[in-house]
């Protein structure tokens, strides 16, 4: 293998903003850098309402769609080390150690003066702002102060009063879990290996786009022969957190776990083969 | 080429949504689409906008007056006359014995809500008489009929929506429907032949009538002026001779046309001879028929019109019912005014059209004109509503007058004291009879059930079927309600299938794509969404003076001339004049229609049907035709680019261009207003359908109506048995221009889903589709379902005992019923029920104890709402509640999902995000679909939609994707395709796409694309049937069928020959007997009968073991144990009970 650099990979970051990274991972085998990209949708822990218990609903909209929707709302994840999942807790449903509490309690009183005047707006939103949490480190991603997250709009006279448990988990388990939005992840932006054949009618050039990533590769020679043996070496990737923690922590985790998975693989084998060899005698 | 434009309007609708309009409706176009509806239901008491005369009255003046007589004194004795002098409806008001109610009025969400019927009160005048006496006139209430949502007898009629809404209905409620018990009904539009207009019919049945009956006739359905009709017929005889026939009160009768001829004018032979020549006296077929007729009319003897009339009505006299002091002479004319050609006022018009129409079957026999589709919409008209409506409460009120008089008649058979002189006789007789009164309840039975219970059939096909309930499934079928028009249900059960053939003069009428595949394909029509149908009448008084003035000539002296043709309005024959002047005659009365000249002398309404002279073809004539219930549709009329209304009989001989490519100079006379015309409104909602396959844009109009999406915005103010609902229906990027032209936006029906269309992982295969997990956990597809429950404590009381059960939890109730109840015995909102949970409990005054109502679904509910429903008068204690259940389903696999190019799929899994197939960008598409479903059923639309979608996306616009915008020139590949280019995509909405799995880049680029899908409401959970064990048919031991009952799955012959073909015996054995009806069974191994072991009686009192025995072979030896399917049993003692012995040869 060395078509690879010695060194092993290397990750040069291209932008890093607040919710969105570019980076290039390159050196590495395509199913590392994949397995990066399912690590980050799919296994990286974050906080979200898991359980709401309503006291009070008389809005427009149901129970379960209010449930559904504050479940969607991303919470701050960057302390979420800190919490347990609740399978591992010792608790039986939830404890402060692996949950955290939000509350919500909105009533709309009904003024009689204003009640005629079409002027005033009387629909009351209700925002992530509402959510009150007990913990300063899980709280509703509220970035843009203007725009927070609507959960509903109510009416003068209606009420909604839930208690949210906020638990730990992985995107695996539910959307609501995943740290990013989407990841983007691309290879070969010339095809020089010819994984995909492009459809076209006339030309490849008037009909498809040479992806802006191409612009750190050199662009293919014609003359050039094919190199079979040639492997993907560098991946464009780009990711948009939802907020809950920042897009450099989200890589960082996602390695992380890669490398618990590996540990943990590792010490499984150690004592696999240590046992193997107890019973074989060699 | 025009740039297609299309707006989401999110603001404008919002605002409206939140300020609605006291001015104005926000989609006008809805209100149209169900006007005719409305109108008709409008002129059963104002027949034309402003009119003070109404249907009912001119009914009335139909019926005129009944009259009995005591007898008195030997001879008649003395008169009662009695008539109904007015109906007046009502519109809903409270009971006058309601004491609590601030308003009077009644709202139909009342009605909805209380599931009552929205009716109003029917009163009559019934006036009477006595002898010459003077008119005593008395007030009779008629019951309470109920009254259309929105019309002019509803308390909603002219409301906006900020009115509307404050009235708990849709912002955009158009009504025309009833509510009848809660349920919202409407009476459907059903096609009829065209009205006063002769048609000639070759049919076969005709000879059944009689020896020399011909399969030749001329048929007219006359309409009075209270749209009620009478069809005459013409029958051409073998000899030569014709034969009028009508039915009347379902009776058949024939009369010979001469006797009715002369009956109706003073004539002559000559003058009859002259008519029907018209001239053309070498035309040798014609004269020697004529000739015959007249001289075979001799042998009745008749010679004046007095004996004509006279024998007339001597024959007729029982039949008429008219009153007994009537000459018949009075009968006969009485019978050709009820009965003859009734649209028509004058005698002498009724001669002149009897004469047209024995000339135009004489025509049909000598094939100079060739026979008149019925199965054409050129000779159809539309039954509506309201005029069907009319016509029974017509009937009903002839019924209580009748009844009135058989009622008297009676009395002075049987001599009690009948006495015309004392009012309280009439007002006793009236009572007596009052079961024939109360119309309201006639009419509410009518509505509940679609059943016409009537004694004169009202000239229509069927008993059955006039009116379906207005499911608010979704807004798609819900207004698609309104727009469908049946063709009857006499032709659901003829073999033939001409009759649901899609003709050419349908265009621009009736749907071609809208209608339903299967049994009811081609009978069950919708209007194209262009198309009215016409209710108000039009004046046309001045249209025979222009006509004169045009040059067509009288009708006072018989018309000649072999090009003669003849000018006929509305079934009046107004002159005649030769064929090319009727084609400039009808040219300047189109061009004054148009212009609306004469101020308005030729209404836009009015049809001028000319049919040119040809060689068997449609009997020529300049036919006109200007009443109410006709099919009219906007084109523009090329002279001047004005409007003009275009019916379907003048269609069939009119040049109208359809693109401007098509008007070809000096023919084309008009031009579609634009090429979808010809589509209904759920046609039309369909994306880019010129692109699709036919059959494709037919199952989505199917589909559409199946969809879960947003049946109302008033949910809570509902009651429909079942409602499924969307929780986040979206508004589709690409949409045609109606979509927003019928508010649609309002009632969202579906989602945006990123489409790929790519076969990944196997589990999309025959039309499967793999729903993204993540999106689903997002929401996607996500729906409810509201179900009604309704608790009425009346059920359990007794006739006649006072009230004995109440609402309420008694101290005596269980722990776990107070977990779902609250202390008056209604369930707590919000609360979750199971199956055998408590849905409310009652407290029975007699035993003191507390009972439940069980909830059955088998699904969980939740509460959503509970309603108390109380009486008519407010009064009275609470005993029945109406409860509210929502039932959530989220999609599982097997829910049934499509697209809107008629691609419907099934979801088979829901796979993980991360190992979905993602782009470039990291978009991970929500649905993926296998591509084989497109070479075979050629939706070309659908991927167009996934193009116009994706671009529409990526620049946040709405795409226009009205049909008949593209064409080769203008192609819609390339518009998107450009559009997507500019956003950075490939032009062809493929996109590299890289495995989920293995994070390679795929071979080929995949066309990824945004769809808007429909979850449709076939689901699993409705649906999935499993048994292990369960419930047995009690006869045959075999597991019993139904999903209901747990039952199983019929496992039938076909399915038997598979395994047996297979050779898995053991699987059969197992299927068929020991999963089904196993049994052990007695055998008797001497005689091999199953049937003769009995046991014998116990050895001792002691021992409790039976031996058995055979009764034949009268020992226990040999009896031994098998075995047997149950069913094997019983068909052995079934044939034993038919002296049948089965014998079982047994071996061990």
């Amino acid at each position: 293998m060395d078509m690879f650099n010695a060194g092993g990979p290397e990750v040069s970051i291209r932008s890093l903003k607040k919710d969105s990274m570019k980076f290039v991972l390159s050196n590495c085998d395509l199913s590392v850098a994949n397995a990066l990209r399912r690590v980050m949708i799919a296994e990286v822990p974050t906080m979200a309402i898991d359980m709401v218990e309503i006291e009070s609903n008389t809005t427009v909209l149901t129970d379960e769609f209010i449930a559904h929707r504050l479940g969607m709302i991303p919470l701050t994840s960057f302390d979420v080390d800190r919490i347990q999942y609740t399978r591992d807790c010792t608790c039986t449903l939830y404890c402060p150690n692996c949950s955290v509490e939000l509350t919500l309690h909105v009533k709309v009183n009904v003024d009689i003066d204003e009640m005629n005047d079409a002027t005033i707006d009387k629909t009351r939103h209700v925002t992530s702002i509402d959510l009150i949490s007990s913990d300063e480190s899980v709280k509703p991603v509220t970035d843009d102060k203007a725009h927070p997250i609507l959960i509903v709009k109510m009416r003068p006279g209606q009420e909604l009063k839930l208690k949210c448990i906020a638990k730990k988990g992985v995107a695996k388990e539910h959307a609501k879990w995943s740290p990013v939005y989407g990841v983007a992840f691309e290879y070969d932006p010339y095809n020089k290996l010819r994984h995909s054949h492009y459809w076209i009618e006339e030309s490849v050039e008037s009909e498809w786009f040479v992806s802006p990533n191409a612009q750190e590769e050199t662009p293919p020679d014609p003359n050039e022969p094919f190199d079979y043996n040639a492997k993907p070496e560098k991946y464009y990737m780009e990711l948009e957190t939802s907020g809950c923690m920042k897009p450099e922590d989200v890589v960082l985790r996602a390695m992380t776990i890669m490398q618990d998975k590996l540990g943990g693989l590792q010490i499984k084998l150690d004592d696999e083969v240590t046992g193997e060899a107890q019973r074989w005698g060699y | 080429m025009h740039q297609p434009v299309a707006k989401f309007n999110t603001l404008e609708r919002e605002h409206a949504f939140r300020h609605p309009s006291d001015k104005a409706y926000q989609t006008p176009a809805l209100q149209e689409a169900v006007a005719p509806h409305i109108e008709a239901f409008n002129s059963l008491t104002e027949h034309g906008l402003g009119s003070k005369t109404g249907l009912l009255d001119l009914a009335l003046q139909d019926i005129g007056f009944k009259a009995v007589f005591d007898k008195k004194d030997g001879g008649l004795g003395n008169k009662l006359t009695f008539w109904v002098d007015e109906l007046a409806l009502a519109k809903p008001t409270v009971s006058d014995r309601d004491r609590h109610s601030l308003t009077r009025q009644v709202y139909p969400t009342e009605a909805r809500e209380r599931l009552t019927t929205y009716k109003g009160k029917l009163q009559a005048k019934l006036a009477w008489r006595v002898n010459d006496g003077p008119v005593v006139v008395e007030t009779r209430d008629m019951g309470l009929v109920p009254v259309m949502v929105r019309s002019n007898r509803c308390n909603l009629e002219g409301a906006f929506p900020k009115e509307l809404v404050r009235r708990h209905e849709e912002s955009e409620e158009f009504g025309g429907y009833f509510v009848v018990n809660g349920i919202e009904k409407l009476i459907r539009l059903l096609i009829v032949p065209r009205r006063n207009h002769v048609i000639a019919l070759i049919r076969p049945s005709f000879t059944n009538r009689g020896p020399m009956y011909s399969h030749f006739g001329t048929a007219i359905r006359c309409t009075r002026a209270d749209q009620t009709s009478q069809t005459n017929t013409v029958h051409y005889l073998n000899d030569g001779s014709s034969m009028l026939r009508f039915a009347w009160r379902k009776q058949e009768y024939l009369v010979p046309t001469m006797l009715v001829l002369k009956a109706l004018i003073d004539t002559s032979d000559k003058e009859i001879f002259d008519t029907l020549m018209m001239g053309d006296l070498d035309n040798t077929f014609l004269t020697d028929r004529v000739e015959l007729m007249l001289r075979s009319f001799k042998q009745y003897n008749l010679y004046t019109r007095e004996q004509c009339l006279g024998y007339l009505g001597e024959k007729f006299r029982v039949v008429m019912n008219f009153p007994e002091d009537y000459t018949n002479v009075e009968v006969g004319e009485g019978l050709l005014r009820k009965i003859v050609l009734v649209h028509l006022k004058s005698n002498r018009d009724k001669f002149n059209l009897l004469i047209f129409m024995i000339r135009k079957v004489y025509a049909l026999v000598a094939g100079e004109c060739s026979p008149d589709n019925p199965d054409s919409p050129q000779h159809q008209e539309v039954l509506l509503g309201g005029h069907l409506y009319g016509a029974i409460i017509k009937e009903k009120v002839e019924d209580w007058l009748n009844s009135i008089r058989m009622q008297i008649n009676q009395d002075v058979r049987r001599n009690v004291n009948v006495d015309f002189m004392d009012n309280r006789y009439f007002t006793k007789t009236l009572q007596k009879v009052s079961g024939v009164q109360d119309i309201g309840k006639k009419m509410s039975y009518f509505l509940a059930t679609g059943n016409l219970v009537s004694n004169t059939g009202l000239d229509l096909q069927q008993a059955t079927g006039y009116t379906i309930v207005a499911e608010k499934l979704n807004f798609y079928r819900y207004l698609a309600h309104f727009r469908c028009i049946h063709r009857g249900s006499f032709f659901a059960e003829l073999k033939t299938t001409t009759v649901r053939k899609l003709l050419p003069e349908a265009w621009g009428f009736l749907c071609p794509v809208h209608t339903p595949d299967g049994s009811p394909c081609g009978l069950l029509n919708h209007l194209s969404h262009t198309c009215k149908v016409v209710t108000a009448p039009a004046d046309v008084s001045r249209i025979p003076a222009i006509l004169a003035s045009l040059g067509v000539s009288q009708t006072i002296a018989p018309a000649s001339g072999k090009d003669t043709i003849v000018v006929q309005l509305d079934g009046r024959i107004v002159g005649y004049c030769t064929s090319t002047q009727a084609k400039k005659v009808a040219d300047a009365l189109r061009m004054y229609k148009v212009t609306r000249a004469y101020n308005g002398a030729v209404p836009l309404d009015v049809e001028l049907g000319y049919v040119p002279i040809s060689h068997g073809g449609q009997y020529p004539g300049l036919y006109i035709f200007s009443e109410p219930a006709r099919m009219m549709r906007p084109v523009r009329y090329l002279a001047n680019g004005k409007t003009d209304m275009v019916g379907s009989f003048e269609q069939v001989y009119m040049e109208i261009a359809c693109m401007d490519d098509e008007v070809r100079p000096g023919e084309s006379t008009h031009q579609e207003l634009a090429p979808t015309s010809m589509l209904s409104i759920l046609a039309n909602l369909t994306p880019f359908s010129d692109f699709n396959q036919s059959p494709r844009n037919m199952y989505q109009c199917q589909m559409g109506k199946q969809a879960m999406g947003t049946p109302a915005t008033s949910i809570r103010y509902r009651t429909d048995n079942k409602m499924y609902r969307l929780q986040t229906g979206q508004t589709p990027i690409v949409r045609p221009a109606l979509h927003n032209t019928y508010g649609m936006d309002g009632f969202p029906n579906g989602m945006n889903a990123v489409v790929a269309v790519i076969s990944y992982t196997g589990y999309d295969m025959e039309d499967a589709m793999i729903l993204n997990k993540s999106s689903h956990e997002r929401g996607f597809g996500y729906g409810t379902i509201y179900k009604s429950e309704i608790v009425d404590l009346e059920d359990l009381r007794v006739r006649g005992e006072p009230i004995l059960h109440h609402f309420g939890l008694g101290v005596d109730a269980p722990r776990a019923w107070r977990e779902k109840l609250d202390r008056d015995g209604l369930p707590c909102i919000g609360v979750t029920l199971r199956e055998g949970d408590p849905l409310c409990a009652y407290i029975d005054d007699t035993t003191g104890k507390t009972s439940i109502k069980k909830y059955k679904g088998m699904e969980e509910g939740i509460v959503d709402d509970v309603r108390l429903l109380g009486t008519d008068n407010g009064e009275g204690e609470l005993q029945k509640i109406h409860i509210k259940l929502r039932i959530t389903r989220s999609p599982i696999i097997g829910d049934k999902f499509s697209s809107r190019h008629g691609q419907k799929g099934v979801c088979s899994q829901k796979w993980p995000a991360v190992d979905m197939p993602f782009s470039e960008s990291g978009i991970q598409p929500d649905v993926i679909i296998n591509p084989h479903a497109f070479p075979s059923r050629m939706t070309i639309g659908m991927f167009v939609e996934s193009l116009a979608g994706k671009s529409g996306a990526l620049h946040g616009i709405a795409q226009d994707a009205t049909p008949f915008t593209y064409n080769e020139k203008f192609t819609a590949a390339d518009y998107f395709g450009e559009q997507l280019k500019a956003a950075g995509y490939n032009f062809h909405g493929n996109e590299p796409m890289y495995s989920g799995i293995t994070g390679e880049e795929f071979k080929v680029d995949i066309y990824l694309g945004v769809v808007y899908y429909q979850r449709l409401r076939h689901m699993v959970s409705d649906k999935y049937q499993v048994r292990t064990t369960g419930p047995v048919h009690n006869l045959t031991m075999q597991p019993v069928k139904g999903r209901k009952r747990a039952g199983g799955i019929r496992f039938g012959e076909m399915e038997r020959d598979s395994l047996l073909a297979h050779g898995v015996s053991f699987l059969l054995q197992d299927r068929l007997m020991n999963c089904s009806d196993y049994s052990l069974c007695h055998v008797c191994t001497r005689c091999g009968s199953i049937t003769s072991p009995i046991s014998k009686h116990a050895a001792s009192s002691l021992s409790n073991v039976r031996e058995m025995e055979c009764r034949s072979c009268a020992t226990t030896a040999g009896i031994d144990m098998i075995p047997l399917p149950y069913v094997f049993r019983y068909l052995a003692t079934e044939l034993m009970s038919m002296g049948i012995k089965v014998s079982l040869k047994t071996k061990p």
